[in-house]
């Protein structure tokens, strides 16, 4: 498990981390998401050692994480970054050999992992002679290719395609079912995040303001909603049930928001008095709704 | 489900040596290296067989002589004589009349124009040698002439004009190759020179261009600052060495085949002391090129940067060519003293013979120590800006980010 610990950072008179804690268990996917300067690249920066805190630590298997160890994590940084003039087997050798790997791995790992993110046609060009695309497969293999311990990546799917989407999902999943590696990664894109991420860790402000599983996100802030579509149903129609108000209209029809004690039984009842019911259903927020609903925005 | 994963090993050791690999190779496939070594080989080359096919003759010249018709004082074989006995070769070109000497001087035929006896005219000037060699020649025209009036016996006139030559000696020997050795020092400083400033930024471009392409975060994710900076260092560095000594071996090589040097010795000895110094002055300077390099962004900022430090080396390549004529003056001892200057300035005067045992253990400690304070600095202020993009980076704030 990989476990940040009340961190703490300040730059000046701005204080990008508040006391942020999460931990990341073995064989997971845990997304990090909050808005634009909220504090997700500098946590993984300091999880890489890039940047020091000023107060709190991170844990890896229960030890403070060192040099040595940081050398198994595989990092994605936010600003990318590659030998612009250098080829993309020989990039990926050099980056093999600084983890650790000795010459004969490097190589071999260069291959596979250049295979498994589609980049192997390119091994000989140099970085700066690929499409940006490419190019962001490179840093990924960048990431990828010592088969690190644990994974931080900043925006790993900005800018990629559609396909080059599915293939890091596809890496990412593999890594963390077969080989168990515990996976953090910052999105925006939060359709991504909900379908890949075991967990959610969403931060603002410097602080985690929510933790857990998609599922658990929903619970501590489900709201029962109903979204009904009635053909010629008088305008609100909804209002002679006591606990029930607007929660917005929709194309054809209105979502309603339900107080504890009311029954949906009750609001189907008189729905169908009103008019014939087309459509009736439990509203589910997606990630979507609780961001903005958390953040505020 | 688990899949196995490859044995890897994970090593902390080392590390400086894989950055310092990539470094020297990179740079040793560069286009630009393969050239510029190619142009420096091209013009030692030329340099070189110019001293081999040009140098070294003994001076002659070509004196014209107008005989007047009337008893001039010394004669055509006369100064050339007097020119033997000098180990000049004087070649005598005779004219008709004054007129066609000096058309002849203006026409570069001859170096000077003896005119019935006793004039010697030049075109600008007459060589200083030449000139002397025909005052000698009349001299000793008069003198044998005088003592055959006075009924000297030849054979005692000829024991007063043939006295053997007489012995020299110093209480201050110069060494006689003294010139060849200037020479060869010459070379050496210039070649120290190029390579300590050309390597020097080399480090600074290699530091700024992780820091502009963003790659050294990736490269900080997986070692440490200073192992980067080490690396570097040492592999720019070994490169540094490498050429300068190929330059060296191919150009004594080529002198010794060629004979433009007699002291092959001193030409290896000056090229070992260059090489020594030259390894000790990069490993000073080079961590402040990379400083230098650490705290701006962008290859245009760097010159500014840079400046400090271009001048201490300016200021030592000057001071040292200064030292190949003076190499006792105050100012070259403290310069082969003083660790900024010392890399160029010593060599010279060990060259020369000039330099005392304290004053080289003085150097080499004053080297090594400045050399142990510069490295951990360096390494410091290198770790606390590298990461610091945007605008260029204060010393202090470099210091204090890295504490």
């Amino acid at each position: 498990m990989l476990e940040l610990i009340d961190l703490r950072r300040r730059f000046g008179d701005v204080t990008a981390l508040d006391g942020v804690s999460f931990s990341v268990p073995e064989g997971s996917i845990v997304g990090f998401v909050g808005p634009n300067g909220a504090g997700k690249t500098t946590a993984m920066r300091i999880v890489l050692g890039v940047l020091e805190p000023d107060q709190g630590q991170v844990l890896w298997r229960g030890q403070p994480v060192e040099a040595v160890t940081r050398r198994r994590f595989g990092y994605m940084p936010e600003e990318r970054g590659l030998y612009p003039k250098m080829r993309v087997q020989e990039q990926l050798v050099y980056l093999a050999r600084l983890h650790g790997l000795s010459a004969t791995d490097a190589h071999r790992r260069a291959r596979e992992t250049m295979e498994v993110l589609g980049v192997d046609g390119r091994a000989d060009d140099r970085v700066e002679s690929l499409s940006l695309g490419n190019q962001q497969r490179v840093q990924l293999a960048a990431a990828l290719v010592h088969e690190p311990d644990v994974l931080v990546l900043d925006e790993p799917f900005s800018g990629l395609d559609p396909v080059g989407v599915d293939v890091l999902a596809g890496v990412l999943r593999r890594q963390t079912v077969n080989h168990g590696v515990p996976v953090v990664f910052s999105s925006h894109q939060l359709e991504l995040v909900e379908r890949l991420c075991d967990a959610v860790v969403l931060i603002d402000g410097g602080r985690i303001v929510a933790h857990g599983s998609i599922d658990e996100l929903r619970a501590s802030r489900e709201r029962r909603l109903l979204r009904i579509e009635i053909a010629g149903a008088p305008e609100r129609w909804f209002e002679s049930v006591p606990g029930v108000v607007l929660e917005s209209e929709v194309a054809g029809g209105v979502v309603l928001l339900l107080d504890d004690g009311v029954d949906e039984q009750r609001v189907l009842d008189l729905a169908r008095a009103s008019g014939d019911v087309t459509h009736f259903t439990r509203v589910r927020p997606g990630l979507a709704e609780l961001f903005r609903e958390v953040v505020g925005a | 489900m688990s899949e196995p994963r490859s044995d890897v090993r994970i090593t902390d050791r080392g590390m400086w040596l894989v950055v310092a690999r990539r470094d020297f190779w990179v740079r040793l496939r560069d286009r630009g290296f393969v050239i510029s070594t190619a142009i420096t080989l091209v013009v030692l080359s030329i340099f070189i067989l110019l001293r081999a096919y040009t140098g070294d003759d003994a001076p002659s010249f070509r004196l014209g002589i107008v005989e007047s018709g009337v008893s001039a004082v010394a004669d055509a074989s006369d100064v050339e004589a007097a020119g033997e006995r000098r180990g000049v070769d004087v070649t005598t070109v005779p004219y008709d009349d004054a007129a066609a000497a000096e058309q002849a001087l203006r026409d570069g035929e001859i170096d000077a124009a003896l005119v019935h006896g006793d004039d010697l005219e030049g075109r600008t000037s007459v060589p200083p040698q030449l000139a002397q060699i025909v005052q000698d020649a009349m001299v000793r025209a008069r003198i044998q002439a005088a003592l055959a009036d006075a009924q000297v016996p030849a054979s005692t006139i000829d024991e007063v004009l043939n006295q053997p030559a007489i012995q020299v000696r110093t209480v201050e020997p110069v060494d006689p190759n003294r010139d060849a050795n200037a020479g060869i020092a010459f070379i050496g400083v210039l070649l120290a020179y190029g390579q300590l400033f050309g390597y020097g930024v080399w480090v600074a471009t290699g530091v700024i261009e992780e820091k502009s392409s963003r790659v050294v975060e990736v490269l900080l994710s997986a070692i440490r600052p200073r192992q980067l900076l080490a690396g570097k260092i040492a592999g720019i560095g070994a490169l540094g060495i490498c050429q300068l000594a190929f330059i060296a071996a191919f150009a004594i090589g080529l002198a010794m085949i060629t004979g433009a040097i007699d002291l092959p010795a001193t030409a290896i000895g000056t090229a070992l002391i260059v090489l020594t110094w030259f390894v000790m002055g990069f490993a000073f300077y080079a961590g402040l090129f990379a400083v230098s390099g650490s705290l701006v962004s962008r290859m245009e900022e760097l010159q500014n940067a840079m400046v400090p430090i271009n001048l201490l080396i300016f200021a030592s390549f000057f001071i040292s060519i200064g030292a190949l004529e003076n190499p006792d003056s105050t100012l070259s001892v403290v310069a082969s003293i003083l660790p900024f200057s010392s890399a160029l300035a010593m060599p010279v005067r060990i060259v020369l013979g000039s330099a005392t045992p304290p004053q080289i253990v003085a150097s080499i400690a004053a080297l090594l120590i400045s050399i142990a304070i510069t490295i951990p600095l360096s390494g410091r202020l290198y770790a606390g800006a590298i990461l610091r993009t945007g605008a260029r980076v204060k010393l202090k704030d470099a210091w204090r980010a890295a504490a």
